[in-house]
C-alpha cells in the first residue's frame, strides 16, 4: 500500500475497530488507539526519512480518480513541510493517547472522535486536491464539539459552542472563496497542483484571498478571530487541548500556506502588510493578556495566541520579497516546534490537573517541593515559549524576527520585545504557582508526581524539543528546499508589479 | 604519549565533560548525593586538566563545523582558541573547581545537594561553551544559557519567596539586555551575513568594512545593551545584589568571576570592533564609569557583606569596561582574570563567616568573633588588599595598567573618575576587613554557637578543610597573579605599557588614603564606625536606597507593564469576547422572534397560503416572469 | 345566463366560504366554509364543461372527483373534532395552539 495512504489507514483500521467493540472494552480501545498512533508514528518517521531533499517538489504522490465530472480526485503528495507537520501529528497523537490513558467515561466515544480528528488532519495535510481538503479540514473540526462538551470540564457547554461556531464561520468564509477559485481556473479540477500553476487574475486573487486568509485564519488563533482558542483550550481535556493547539491551529496555518500562498500569490503580496501587522498585534496582545489570567490553561491559551502570531507573522513575511525565504523557514519551523511545545504544555497541566483537580494559579505555591519532576517538565516547556537557546522555539523566532528586521524594523524590534513579556508572563506562573513556601494543602501529591511509564510521553515531548534546539538541521534542511523553490515562485511575481502596493 | 591527543579530542573533553556529570546527575543521581557529587568534581576535574593543557598548547586556528542553512545563511560552530580564550577558560575552570570543593563543605547540610552539583555542571559547561565559541550566535545561545543556569541557581532555594523573586529579576533583567544583544546580532547577520568571530575581527574583510558608520555605531550599542545587562552595569544593575540570595559558593562562581564576566569577555572578544567606532567607545566608557562610582558608592554604606561584594563586583566590571573602552585590551583582561580570583576568594571567605557566625551582617560578624577564623580572615585581607589596589597583590598590576590606559589616550575626565572609585574602592573594602577584623568593644562571640541566618547557620569545625582548601589557594592568586602580567600580555599578542615607580604613585597614594580613611572611621580603637559619609544625611539616604534606582524600576516600569496587561486583558475580557458573545445572543434573539410567526394558529397559515397563490395567479396572469417567463 | 354569471357566482360562494375559513372560531364553523370553496370550485369547473370545453365528460369527472374528496376529508376532519372535543372539551381555534414556535 502506498506510504500515505498507509499514514491515513493507521487510524482509520483502528476507529473501525473501536466503533465495533462493545463499550465496555475498555483497555482492548485504549491499546488499539496506542498502537495505531506508534504505527502511524513508525511510518511517518520512514516518511522523513526517506523524503528526498535534494529532488524536492511533491514526492509519494497518489491518485485515483473520484468524481470526474466535477474533476474531484484522491489526490496525495507531500512536500517538505507536510512531511514536517506529518510527522507532528503523529507525534501529537501519539503522546496525547498516552495522555488520556487513564480516562474512564464513555472511553469508546472519546477514542472514536479522537481518531476521526487525527484522520481529519491527515487528510488536511496529505490532500492535493482541494475539495478534499476542504473535506478532511471539516472533518478535523467537527468532532471538537462532541469532545469538548462531553469530556471537557469547567464552562463547556459554551466553550464547545463557541469554538465550534467560530470554526464553521470561518469555513463559511472559506468556502465561496474555494468555489470561486474553482471556478475562476476554469480548469474542471480540484488538483491543487494544477490550481498553483495556474495564472489567476490579480483582480480576482486581491478580492478571494481575504476570504481565504480569514477563513483559515480563525483557526490559526489570529488575532482579533482569536477568541474562541483560549476558551476552547481551558474547557478541553488534556489530549483535546494537545490536538487542538498543537495541530488544529497548524491547520489554519497550512490552509494559508497551501491554498493562500500557492494558489493566489498576487492576493497574498497585496494583503501582506495589512494582516503582517495584525499578526504582530497578536502577538504582543497574546503575551499581555496572558500576563494577568489566573488559570493555567488560559496562560497557556494566550500563549499560543502569541506564538501562532509568530507563525501567520512569518507567512506574510514570506511573501514581501526581502527576506522570505528565512521568515517562511521560521514559520513552519514555529508550526512544528510550537505544536510540540503546546502539547507538552497541555499534558502536563492535565497530569496536574488530574492529581489536584484544581487549574487555578493561585491555588498553588511551592508546587516545586511537592511534584518536582512534574514542575521541571512545565518549566521546561515555558522556557521553551520563551524562545530560550538550546530548545527548539528559539530557532523559529530567530528567523522570523531576521524576517522581520529587514522587512519592517520597528515590527522586528517588537517581536524581539515579546520575549521579555512572554518571560514575564511564564516566570509569573513559575513564581506563584511552583517557587515558593509549599501549600499544606497539596501534601499529598507527592506520591502521585510522574514516574513510571507515565513520563514517557512527556520525556518524548522534552526529547523532541531539545534535540531541535541544538540540531535544527533535523528539519530545517526538509523546509528550506521546500520554501527556496515556493520564494523562487513569488519572485516571478515582481514582473507583476504587485509588491506594496496596498 | 599526551602530546599525541589531538586538540579537538580535548577541547571536547573540556566542554562535555560537565554535562555529562550533569545529565548523569540529573537523571540518575538525584537520590544519591555522594554519588552526584563525586561525578561533577570528577567532570570539572577533567576541564581543569583539559582548560591547561590547551593553554599550554598555546593558540591554534579555529575549529568549526555546519551546524544549519537557512536560505543562504549558514551556521558554524566551532572553537575560537585563542589566547584571551584559553588564558579565561584556565581561570574559569579553575574557578569552578575550587567552588565546588569548597561546596562540599559548604551545602554538607542541605537535603538537595544533588541538584545542586548537578545545576553548577550545568552552568561549567554551559560557560566554557561561551568562553570558546567561535561563532557569535553560538555564544550568544550559551550566554543566555549562563543566565538560565543563573536563574535556577539564584532560585536554588526557591521555597524562599525572596531568592524565587531574585532569581526571576535576575532572569528578566538579563532577557531585556539579551534583547538589545540578540538584535545586534541579527544585524550583523543581516548586514554581514556571517557570524564568524574571526571573519567579523578582520581588519581588511570584517564587519568594519562591510556596513556604514551608523550602522556600525548601532550595532555595537546594541551589543553593549546585552553586555550592560550581563555584566550588571547602570541601569541594568539592580538584579546583581538581589542575587546574593543564592548560596554564596554561587555568588563567587557566578556572579563575581565567570557569569558576570561573560559582558567583559565578549567585548574583549569584540574589541577590534570597538576600537573602530568613536560614539561607541564614548558610550561604554561613560557608562562604565558612571556605574564604577555608583556602585562603589552604594557599597560604602551596605551592612551586608555579600551585598557589598557584589557591589564591588558591579564597581570592578566597570573599571574593566572602562579599560576596554579606552583602548587596551590586556588592561581589560588582566583585571578580570585578577578580578576573577580575588573576588572569588572573597566571597568564599565571607561564605564561611556566613556558613559558622550564621550571620550576614558584618558587624556581627565582627562581634561575634570572625577574626578568630584564621584561614578566613587571611583571606579577607589578602583578598581585600588585592582588590583595593595594594602593591604587590594582583589587584595593583591590573589596576595600574588601567589608569595608564586612561592616561594615555586624554581621558583625563574619566581617570579623575576612576581614581575617584579607587578611592572608594579602597575605603569601603577596608570598611569591610576593619568591621570584621577589629569589632566595636571586642568580640564577644564563642566560635561555636550558630543561629540559622540566610544560609543557615551549622555547628561544627569553623573552617572544615573542604573550604579552606581553596580559600588558601586562591589567596595565594589573588597575591601572585599580578606577577603573570607579561605573560598574560604574552599571550595575547601585545605588550603591556611600561611603567615607572613615578608613574605608579598616584594611584598607590589614593588607594593607602581610601585606606587611611577607614582606619579613621572603622579601624581606630576609638573609631566613631559610621562612615564619613553619614556627615551629608541627604548622600547618606540616597546611598544607602541605592539611588532609588530600584523604587523608580517598581513604580514605572513594573506599574505600566501591569498597566499595560490589564488593558489589553479588559479588552479581551470586554471588548472582543464579549463582542463575539452578544453576536451570537442577538443572532439568537432574531431566531426568537422569527419563530414567532409559528404561532399555532390554523388560520394564519391558511390566509399566508391564499395570499401566496393569489400572488402568484396575478403574477402569472400580468405575465410578469416566473422563471423562464 | 352566461358564462360570466356562472363564474361571478363560483366567486361569491369561493369568497364566503373563504371568509369562513378564516374568521369562524369554532371548528366545524371552518369546515362548513371549506366545503363551501369546494362547491365553489366544482361550479367552475361545470361552468367551463358546459360553455367552453369539447368533451363533456371532463368536467363530470373533476367534479365526482371533488365531491369524492369533499367526503374523505370531512370524514377525516370529524374524526380529528371529534377526538379533539374528547381530549379537550374546546374546539375553538383560538385555544388550539400547540404547534407552535
Amino acid at each position: 500500500m502506498p506510504l500515505l495512504s498507509a499514514i491515513m489507514a493507521c487510524p482509520l483500521i483502528a476507529l473501525g475497530i473501536v466503533l465495533c467493540v462493545p463499550a465496555t472494552a475498555v483497555r482492548l480501545i485504549r491499546w488499539t488507539c496506542a498502537l495505531s498512533a506508534l504505527a502511524a508514528g513508525v511510518l511517518s518517521l520512514h516518511l522523513w526519512h526517506s523524503y528526498d531533499t535534494v529532488a524536492g517538489g511533491m514526492q509519494f504522490v497518489e491518485r485515483i480518480s473520484w468524481v470526474p465530472s466535477a474533476g474531484i480526485s484522491y489526490h496525495l503528495g507531500v512536500d517538505g513541510f507536510s512531511t514536517i507537520l506529518v510527522m507532528l501529528n503523529s507525534i501529537v497523537f501519539f503522546t496525547g493517547v498516552l495522555t488520556m490513558w487513564d480516562l474512564e467515561h464513555r472511553v469508546k466515544g472519546f477514542f472514536a472522535f479522537m481518531l476521526m480528528f487525527v484522520i481529519g488532519v491527515y487528510g488536511v495535510f496529505l490532500s492535493l486536491d482541494l475539495f478534499f481538503f476542504y473535506f478532511f479540514y471539516e472533518i478535523a473540526v467537527v468532532p471538537m464539539y462532541p469532545l469538548v462538551l462531553i469530556w471537557g470540564s469547567g464552562n463547556k457547554e459554551y466553550a464547545a459552542m463557541k469554538l465550534t461556531l467560530f470554526l464553521l464561520a470561518g469555513s463559511a468564509l472559506l468556502f465561496p472563496g474555494l468555489l470561486a477559485i474553482y471556478h475562476a481556473a476554469g480548469l474542471n479540477s480540484f488538483d491543487m497542483t494544477l490550481l498553483a500553476a495556474h495564472p489567476f487574475d490579480p483582480e480576482f486573487q486581491v478580492f478571494v484571498y481575504p476570504f481565504i486568509f480569514l477563513g483559515f485564519g480563525v483557526l490559526a488563533g489570529m488575532f482579533p478571530v482569536h477568541g474562541w482558542s483560549p476558551t476552547g483550550h481551558v474547557a478541553a481535556p488534556s489530549a483535546v487541548s494537545m490536538l487542538h493547539a498543537g495541530v488544529l491551529m497548524k491547520l489554519g496555518a497550512f490552509g494559508i500556506l497551501s491554498v493562500g500562498i500557492r494558489i493566489l500569490p498576487a492576493g497574498a503580496v497585496y494583503w501582506a502588510p495589512v494582516f503582517a501587522v495584525l499578526a504582530s498585534i497578536g502577538i504582543v496582545y497574546g503575551a499581555f493578556v496572558a500576563m494577568r489570567q489566573t488559570d493555567f490553561k488560559f496562560v497557556i491559551g494566550f500563549s499560543s495566541v502569541s506564538h501562532m502570531g509568530i507563525v501567520v507573522l512569518g507567512l506574510n513575511l514570506a511573501v514581501l520579497g526581502q527576506a522570505g525565504v528565512d521568515a517562511l523557514n521560521g514559520a513552519v519551523f514555529q508550526m512544528f516546534a510550537h505544536g510540540v511545545m503546546t502539547a507538552l504544555f497541555f499534558s502536563i497541566v492535565g497530569f496536574i490537573y488530574d492529581r489536584s483537580h484544581s487549574k487555578t494559579i493561585a491555588d498553588f505555591g511551592g508546587l516545586g517541593s511537592q511534584m518536582p519532576r512534574a514542575v521541571s517538565v512545565f518549566i521546561v516547556a515555558g522556557l521553551c515559549g520563551a524562545g530560550l537557546p538550546g530548545l527548539a522555539s528559539f530557532w523559529a523566532e530567530m528567523l522570523v524576527s531576521l524576517a522581520a528586521l529587514k522587512t519592517y524594523p520597528m515590527m522586528g524590534v517588537a517581536i524581539i520585545g515579546g520575549l521579555v513579556l512572554t518571560a514575564v508572563y511564564i516566570l509569573r506562573v513559575f513564581i506563584q504557582a511552583f517557587f515558593g513556601p509549599p501549600n499544606p494543602r497539596w501534601q499529598g501529591l507527592r506520591q502521585v508526581d510522574l514516574a513510571g511509564w507515565v513520563i514517557v510521553p512527556r520525556a518524548l515531548l522534552i526529547g523532541v524539543l531539545v534535540i531541535l534546539g541544538f540540531m535544527p538541521r533535523l528539519i530545517l534542511d526538509m523546509i528550506n528546499g521546500t520554501t527556496i523553490a515556493l520564494v523562487e515562485n513569488l519572485a516571478r511575481l515582481e514582473d507583476l508589479n504587485l509588491l506594496g502596493k496596498f | 604519549m599526551l602530546a599525541s591527543v589531538n586538540t579537538l579530542s580535548i577541547v571536547f573533553g573540556t566542554i562535555f565533560a560537565p554535562l555529562a556529570a550533569f545529565l548523569i546527575a540529573i537523571l540518575f543521581l538525584m537520590r544519591s548525593p555522594r554519588l552526584a557529587q563525586a561525578i561533577v568534581l570528577a567532570g570539572a576535574a577533567l576541564s581543569v586538566t583539559g582548560s591547561i593543557a590547551l593553554l599550554l598548547r598555546g593558540p591554534v586556528e579555529p575549529l568549526r563545523f555546519l551546524w544549519f542553512a537557512s536560505g543562504d545563511i549558514q551556521l558554524r560552530f566551532g572553537f575560537l582558541l585563542d589566547g584571551t580564550s584559553l588564558m579565561f577558560g584556565v581561570a574559569v575552570t579553575v574557578i569552578t573547581l575550587c567552588v565546588m570543593v569548597y561546596s562540599l563543605g559548604y551545602m554538607s547540610h542541605d537535603p538537595a545537594k544533588s541538584r545542586y552539583f548537578a545545576l553548577l555542571g550545568f552552568f561549567a559547561w554551559s560557560m566554557l561553551s561561551f568562553v570558546y565559541a567561535v561563532d557569535l550566535l553560538q555564544a550568544f545561545i550559551f550566554w543566555e544559557l549562563i543566565g538560565l543556569s543563573s536563574f535556577f541557581l539564584i532560585g536554588f532555594w526557591y521555597e524562599k519567596p525572596s531568592a524565587a523573586n531574585a532569581a526571576r529579576k535576575a532572569f528578566l533583567m538579563t532577557r531585556i539586555g539579551d534583547v538589545g544583544l540578540f538584535i545586534g546580532i541579527l544585524l550583523i547577520l543581516q548586514y554581514f551575513g556571517d557570524f564568524d568571530i574571526p571573519g567579523l575581527l578582520n581588519a581588511d574583510s570584517g564587519l568594519v568594512s562591510a556596513v556604514a558608520p551608523a550602522t556600525l555605531t548601532a550595532i555595537l550599542l546594541l551589543i553593549f545593551v546585552g553586555i550592560v545587562g550581563k555584566s550588571a552595569q547602570f541601569p541594568l544593575h539592580t538584579w546583581l545584589p538581589d542575587a546574593m540570595e543564592g548560596p554564596t559558593p554561587v555568588s563567587a562562581l557566578l556572579h563575581s568571576a565567570t557569569m558576570v564576566a561573560a559582558g567583559v569577555f565578549l567585548m574583549a572578544r569584540l574589541h577590534p570592533l570597538f576600537m573602530a567606532d568613536e560614539t561607541a567607545r564614548t558610550v561604554v566608557i561613560c557608562v562604565a564609569a558612571f556605574t564604577a562610582l555608583l556602585a562603589a558608592t552604594m557599597a560604602m554604606v551596605d551592612r551586608d557583606i555579600k551585598k557589598v561584594l557584589a557591589y564591588s563586583s558591579i564597581s570592578q566590571l566597570g573599571f574593566m569596561l572602562m579599560a576596554l573602552a579606552a583602548g587596551s585590551l590586556f588592561a581589560g583582561v588582566f583585571h578580570l582574570i585578577t578580578h576573577a580570583f580575588f573576588k572569588a576568594l572573597l566571597f568564599l571567605c565571607s561564605g564561611l563567616y556566613i556558613h559558622h557566625l550564621a550571620t550576614n551582617d558584618l558587624e556581627e560578624i565582627g562581634r561575634r568573633g570572625g577574626r578568630r577564623m584564621r584561614f578566613t580572615t587571611v583571606g579577607l585581607v589578602i583578598g581585600g588588599g588585592a582588590l583595593a589596589g595594594i602593591p604587590p597583590l594582583s589587584g595593583f598590576f591590573s589596576k595600574e595598567e588601567i589608569f595608564a590606559q586612561l592616561g594615555h589616550d586624554g581621558f583625563t575626565l574619566f581617570t579623575g573618575a576612576a581614581f575617584a572609585a579607587a578611592f572608594l574602592t579602597a575605603y569601603y573594602t577596608f570598611r569591610m576587613v576593619f568591621l570584621v577584623v577589629r569589632p566595636a568593644g571586642g568580640d564577644c562571640g564563642d566560635l561555636n554557637d550558630a543561629q540559622p541566618a540566610t544560609d543557615g547557620g551549622h555547628g561544627g569545625r569553623a573552617e572544615p578543610w573542604s573550604m579552606v582548601t581553596p580559600v588558601v589557594f586562591l589567596t595565594f592568586a589573588a597575591a601572585f597573579a599580578g606577577f603573570y602580567g607579561t605573560d598574560i600580555a604574552a599571550g595575547l599578542g601585545l605588550s603591556p605599557a611600561h611603567h615607572t615607580l613615578a608613574s605608579a604613585l598616584p594611584a598607590v597614594g589614593v588607594v593607602l588614603f581610601g585606606v587611611a580613611i577607614a582606619w579613621l572611621d572603622f579601624g581606630r580603637s576609638n573609631a566613631r564606625r559610621r562612615g564619613f559619609i553619614a556627615a551629608v544625611p541627604a548622600l547618606q539616604t540616597l546611598f544607602v536606597n541605592q539611588w532609588f534606582v530600584d523604587a523608580f524600576y517598581r513604580a514605572v516600569v513594573v506599574r505600566s507593564t501591569g498597566a499595560l496587561a490589564t488593558l489589553m486583558h479588559w479588552t479581551e475580557a470586554k471588548v472582543l469576547d464579549s463582542g463575539f458573545d452578544r453576536l451570537a445572543l442577538t443572532i439568537l434573539e432574531w431566531g426568537k422572534r422569527a419563530t414567532r410567526v409559528q404561532s399555532g394558529w390554523v388560520q394564519f397559515y391558511g390566509g399566508c397560503a391564499v395570499l401566496l397563490f393569489g400572488t402568484l395567479a396575478l403574477c402569472l396572469y400580468l405575465d410578469v416572469g416566473i422563471g423562464g417567463g | 345566463m352566461t358564462l360570466q354569471t356562472y363564474l361571478l357566482l363560483g366567486l361569491i360562494l369561493f369568497s364566503l366560504g373563504l371568509y369562513c375559513v378564516l374568521s369562524r372560531r369554532n371548528l366545524i364553523g371552518v369546515l362548513i366554509g371549506v366545503e363551501l370553496m369546494m362547491n365553489a370550485a366544482s361550479l367552475n369547473f361545470m361552468a367551463f364543461n358546459r360553455y367552453s370545453v369539447n368533451d363533456p365528460a371532463t368536467g363530470q369527472v373533476v367534479v365526482l372527483i371533488i365531491i369524492g374528496l369533499a367526503a374523505a376529508e370531512v370524514a377525516i376532519f370529524l374524526s380529528i373534532i371529534l377526538n379533539l372535543y374528547r381530549n379537550r372539551r374546546a374546539i375553538d381555534v383560538e385555544e388550539l395552539r400547540e404547534l407552535r414556535g
